[in-house]
């Protein structure tokens, strides 16, 4: 199937790569498949809504932070990046992951009661 | 917005399946339990509007911008 992204223009991917999230993401109930790519020269995930090109945005395994990242069993957790031209300001939502089942190929998204995870955790240092 | 007036100890249900008790009162505080299905999700307001407004950041500066990271290391939490 033909899929648009705003990062990679229009790409070829097999159906059975799409990933669905029945619930959607928090303020995105709407839409529910996603394409999770790895372009070999990037950091990060690239995670594209199927239906909606512009919801798009780079996520980051938790577990590279914090090896004590909560995760639930054959779920991954996954923080949105948010991008800044400074890597300083490069930041990373603890609080709220995504966890995804790469094998199901179903996710969900949680917010974490606990006041230790950040919204905006500075994801790198010089 | 429906107003009710409750005293400590005292429910209201919200349909059949979510119940909503007054704990206890103090000066500017108020502590609630909330019984629901699991599948009802329960978050502080705040905290839910700000994870909304973090992932429209995200998805607003995901396209645009570029970030060289070669001299920079992965922030680890200890």
């Amino acid at each position: 199937m033909k899929i648009t992204t705003q990062k990679f223009g229009e790409i070829e991917i097999p159906e059975n790569m799409v990933i669905v999230f029945q619930n959607g993401l928090f303020g995105f109930e709407d839409y529910t498949k996603f394409v999770l790519l790895k372009p070999d020269n990037s950091l990060f995930f690239w995670f594209n809504s199927v239906e909606n090109p512009e919801i798009a945005f780079p996520l980051f395994g938790l577990r590279m932070i914090d090896e004590d990242y909560p995760q639930k069993e054959n779920h991954e957790a996954f923080g949105i990046v948010t991008l800044n031209p400074d890597p300083l300001k490069v930041t990373i939502n603890m609080k709220a992951p995504v966890f995804i089942d790469q094998d199901k190929k179903t996710g969900y998204q949680e917010i974490l009661d606990n006041e230790n995870f950040s919204l905006y955790y500075n994801l790198f240092v010089e | 917005m429906l107003i009710l007036t409750r005293r400590i100890e005292e429910e209201i249900k919200i349909g059949k399946d979510i119940t909503v008790k007054i704990i206890s009162v103090s000066d500017n505080q108020v502590k609630i339990g909330i019984s629901a299905p699991n599948n009802v999700q329960i978050f502080r307001s705040e905290v839910y509007d700000k994870v909304i407004q973090n992932t429209v950041e995200a998805t607003k500066t995901a396209s645009t911008v570029k970030v060289d990271l070669s001299n920079y290391k992965i922030h680890k939490v200890k």
